[in-house]
C-alpha cells in the first residue's frame, strides 16, 4: 500500500524530516504519536503534496507508484486523504457542492459515471447523519462558522464519502470533547476494512483507546525512533518522551 | 474639446419640446466644463479618447433585433433599440396605480411630474449625464400611485444594434408606501455609443428592488448611471451586473433624502479578456438615521481593467447613519488591472462607517484544500473564485433572476483563463 523509504522533507530552508521509514499494508492501522515540532503534521502534507514542502531524499510508493510523480488531486483521486488538523473555510462555495465535486472527480479517476445530484444527496445525506452533523451542514459554505469539532466531523464526512484507500488523520482529536471524538472514532471504525488503511497522527493516547491500532510509531527529530504495538501509547501516556533521551525529559506526552 | 461634443452641443440647441429649460442649463454647463482632462479624478482612470473624435451617426430603424430573455421571469417588457423606444406603452396592461407614459406624448399635468424629477436626483457632475439631459428625446415616465404593490417586475430594455448614439432616459417614481421592481437590462456586441440614465424617486416608507444588467461587451461602448433618491423609510434593494466593453461605465448615487430609509446594494462586474469596466459610486447620506450597505465584487481577467470608486459621503447633520462598502477584487492575471478607490467624508460625528477594499490573487490554502480532495485545478479555480461572486448572486431574492444569472455567469468565467 505505502511504502516510504529513507524520505527527507524540508519546509523553506528547515529540514523536518529526517530519514523516515515507514510501511504500511492493507487494513492496517498505524498510529504515529511524537512531541510537538517532531515532523507529524510535516509528514500528512508531503504525503499529500501540498506546495512549499520540499522533498530533498527518499522515495515514496503507493499502490506500487511513484507517490512523488503524481499532483495533488492525482493522489488524492487516487485514494489518498488527509484528514486536515485546521480545515480552511470556503465561505461561497457550499459544502455539498464541494463534496459532490470531489466523490466526482474520484469516479472519473477510477472510470465510474459521475453521480447525479440525487444520488448524491442521498449519500451525503447518510454521511450527514453518520457523523452527527445536521443536515444543513451541507448547503454551508465548506467549513464555514463551523465549530473545531463540527469541522473534524465535516473531514470525517468526506473521508466516509471519498472511500479512500489510505486516511492520514491529522490530530483529528484535538479539540474534541468525548462526544465529539466517539463521533470521529465511530467514523473511523465503520470505515475498517481488510483493505483500508489508517495513519493515525496524535498527541493523545485517548484517541487511541476508541481506534485500536495495529503499530505504534514514535515520531522524534524527523524521524521514527521506536516502533510497538498499542501498548506502547500507554507507556507514552504514562511515562512521557522521556525514554527518548535527555531532550525530552518532562515532555509529557 | 472634442469633435463628438461639439456636435452635442450644436444638436442640443435643436432640440425644443417641454423640457428644453432642463436641455439647455445642461447644454450650458456642457459649453462651459468641456471635455474632461486627462488629469481629472473622475475621468483618469477611463479611456476617452475613443469617444473624443468619434463621429457620431443617427440611428436608423433596426430591421431586427432580438430581445434579450431572463429565463423563466414574467415581466412588463419596454424596449429601446438603439435609442428608440420600440414599446407602444399606451397598449401595455399594467397592474392598478401603475402608468407608464413617453416623455414626447405626456399629457400636461404629467409634463409637471417629469419636471420635478428630470436631472433633479442625477448630479450635474457627470459629462454624459448632461449629454442625456439635452439629447434624450427618448425616454419614459414610470409612476406608481401611493399604497400599491406591484411584485410583476418592470423590465426596461437598451439594445445596440448598429454604429450610432444612443440616448435613453428613465424616470421612475415610487409613491408612498408603494412596492416596485425594475429590471434595467442593456445588452449589445456591436461598435455603438449608448447613454442609458435612470432616476428613482422612492417614496416615503415605498420599496424599490432594482436590477441592472449591463451586458455590453466588445465595441459596444456605454456610459450611463441609476441614481436613487430615498425619502423617510424608503427601502432600496439593488443589484448590478456587468462585462465590460472597450468602455463601459456605470455610476451611481444613493441618496438618502429622509431619515430611517435603508438602500442594499451588490454589484458584481466579471470582466473577460481585454475588457473594460468602471463603477463610480457615491453614497450621500443627508439626513439622519439612514443605512447603507453596498458590496461591490469583480473579477478581472488576463488584460482586463476595472476601476471602482466608492465614495461615502455624511452630511453634518446625518447623524446615527450607518454605511458599510466593501469592494473587492479578484486578479486573474498578472497583467489584469483593478484601481480602486475608496473615499470616505464624514462630517457627523456619531456614525458607524466601514469601508475597504482588497485585491487577491488565488488563494492557495483553498485551492489546496480542494485539490487534496481530487478536484482537478482547472475546476478548483472556478469553484474558488467564483464562489466569491456567486455568494452576491445568491442574495438575490427573485428566484427566476437569480436561477438565470447563475450558470449564465459560471459559464462566462469558466471560459476565462487564469494565467
Amino acid at each position: 500500500m505505502l511504502k516510504i523509504n529513507n524520505l527527507h522533507a524540508r519546509v523553506e530552508d528547515k529540514t523536518i524530516l529526517q530519514g523516515l521509514n515507514l510501511e504500511v499494508n492493507p487494513g492496517e492501522v498505524h498510529a504515529i504519536m511524537g512531541p510537538n515540532g517532531a515532523g507529524k503534521s510535516t509528514l500528512g502534507y508531503v504525503l499529500s503534496g501540498r506546495d512549499g514542502y520540499e522533498v530533498e531524499q527518499g522515495e515514496v510508493s503507493f499502490n506500487g507508484k511513484d507517490l512523488f510523480d503524481m499532483d495533488i488531486e492525482e493522489r488524492a483521486s487516487s485514494g489518498l486523504f488527509l484528514a486536515f488538523q485546521y480545515p480552511v473555510e470556503i465561505p461561497g462555495v457550499s459544502n455539498m457542492e464541494f463534496m459532490k465535486e470531489s466523490v466526482n472527480a474520484t469516479r472519473e479517476h477510477r472510470g465510474e459515471e459521475p453521480l447525479s445530484a440525487t444520488e448524491f444527496l442521498k449519500m451525503a445525506k447518510e454521511a450527514c447523519k453518520q457523523v452527527q452533523l445536521p443536515l444543513d451542514f451541507l448547503k454551508r459554505g465548506v467549513n464555514e462558522g463551523f465549530s473545531g469539532g463540527e469541522k473534524k466531523r465535516n473531514e470525517i464526512m468526506q473521508m466516509i464519502l471519498l472511500k479512500p484507500s489510505l486516511c492520514i488523520l491529522d490530530e483529528s482529536d484535538s479539540g474534541l470533547d468525548i462526544d465529539a471524538l466517539q463521533v470521529v472514532a465511530n467514523g473511523v471504525n465503520s470505515q475498517r476494512d481488510s483493505a483500508r488503511s489508517f495513519i493515525i497522527i496524535t498527541h493523545y493516547q485517548r484517541l487511541l483507546d476508541f481506534i485500536k491500532p495495529d503499530f505504534v510509531h514514535i515520531l522524534a527529530n524527523g524521524k521514527i525512533v521506536k516502533s510497538g504495538d498499542a501498548s506502547l501509547a500507554l507507556q507514552v501516556e504514562k511515562e512521557g518522551y522521556a525514554f527518548l533521551g535527555k531532550e525530552f525529559e518532562g515532555v509529557s506526552a | 474639446m472634442s469633435q463628438w461634443l461639439n456636435k452635442v452641443i450644436d444638436d442640443a440647441k435643436g432640440v425644443d419640446d417641454f423640457l428644453a429649460p432642463m436641455r439647455q442649463q445642461a447644454r450650458l454647463k456642457l459649453e462651459t466644463d468641456g471635455w474632461p482632462h486627462a488629469r481629472n479624478e473622475e475621468w483618469r482612470f477611463t479611456p476617452l479618447s475613443s469617444l473624443k473624435e468619434r463621429a457620431s451617426n443617427v440611428s436608423e430603424m433596426a430591421a431586427s433585433f432580438e430581445i434579450p430573455q431572463v429565463d423563466g421571469l414574467e415581466s412588463i417588457d419596454i424596449v429601446f433599440v438603439d435609442g428608440i423606444l420600440r414599446t407602444d406603452t399606451s397598449q401595455l396592461s399594467l397592474p392598478t396605480g401603475l402608468s407608464v407614459c413617453t416623455l414626447r406624448d405626456a399629457s400636461s399635468d404629467l409634463q409637471n411630474d417629469i419636471l420635478a424629477l428630470f436631472g433633479q436626483v442625477k448630479p450635474t457632475r457627470h459629462i454624459f449625464g448632461l449629454v442625456n439631459d439635452a439629447l434624450c428625446d427618448q425616454g419614459v415616465y414610470i409612476a406608481l400611485e401611493d399604497n400599491c404593490r406591484v411584485d410583476i417586475p418592470l423590465r426596461i430594455i437598451n439594445i445596440a444594434t448598429q454604429d450610432c448614439d444612443a440616448h435613453t432616459r428613465v424616470l421612475v417614481n415610487v409613491g408612498k408606501n408603494s412596492q416596485l421592481k425594475v429590471i434595467e437590462h442593456g445588452t449589445g456586441s456591436v461598435a455603438s455609443f449608448t447613454t442609458a440614465f435612470a432616476e428613482y424617486f422612492i417614496g416615503e416608507e415605498a420599496k424599490l428592488e432594482h436590477y441592472r444588467f449591463a451586458f455590453f461587451t466588445g465595441a459596444a461602448k456605454q456610459v450611463g448611471g441609476s441614481h436613487f433618491s430615498l425619502q423617510a423609510s424608503a427601502n432600496l434593494n439593488s443589484t448590478f451586473v456587468s462585462y465590460g466593453s472597450e468602455l463601459s461605465r456605470i455610476d451611481v448615487d444613493i441618496i438618502h433624502a429622509g431619515q430611517h430609509a435603508k438602500a442594499k446594494m451588490n454589484a458584481i462586474y466579471l470582466l473577460a479578456e481585454g475588457e473594460m469596466f468602471d463603477m463610480h459610486s457615491t453614497i450621500e447620506h443627508a439626513v439622519p438615521n439612514g443605512t447603507t450597505e453596498e458590496n461591490a465584487r469583480g473579477i478581472i481577467g488576463d488584460r482586463a481593467r476595472a476601476v471602482f470608486s466608492g465614495r461615502i459621503h455624511i452630511h453634518r447633520d446625518a447623524q446615527k447613519t450607518l454605511a458599510e462598502l466593501n469592494n473587492r477584487n479578484l486578479l486573474l492575471s498578472r497583467r489584469a488591472i483593478i484601481n480602486t478607490k475608496p473615499e470616505l467624508e464624514i462630517y457627523a460625528d456619531d456614525v458607524q462607517c466601514a469601508h475597504g477594499a482588497t485585491v487577491a490573487e488565488i488563494e492557495e490554502q483553498a485551492l489546496y484544500y480542494l485539490l487534496s480532495r481530487g478536484i482537478k485545478r482547472s475546476k478548483a479555480l472556478v469553484m474558488l473564485n467564483f464562489g466569491f461572486i456567486q455568494e452576491l448572486v445568491n442574495a438575490i431574492n427573485n428566484e427566476p433572476i437569480r436561477q438565470w444569472l447563475l450558470p449564465m455567469l459560471n459559464e462566462r468565467f469558466a471560459s476565462m483563463e487564469v494565467k
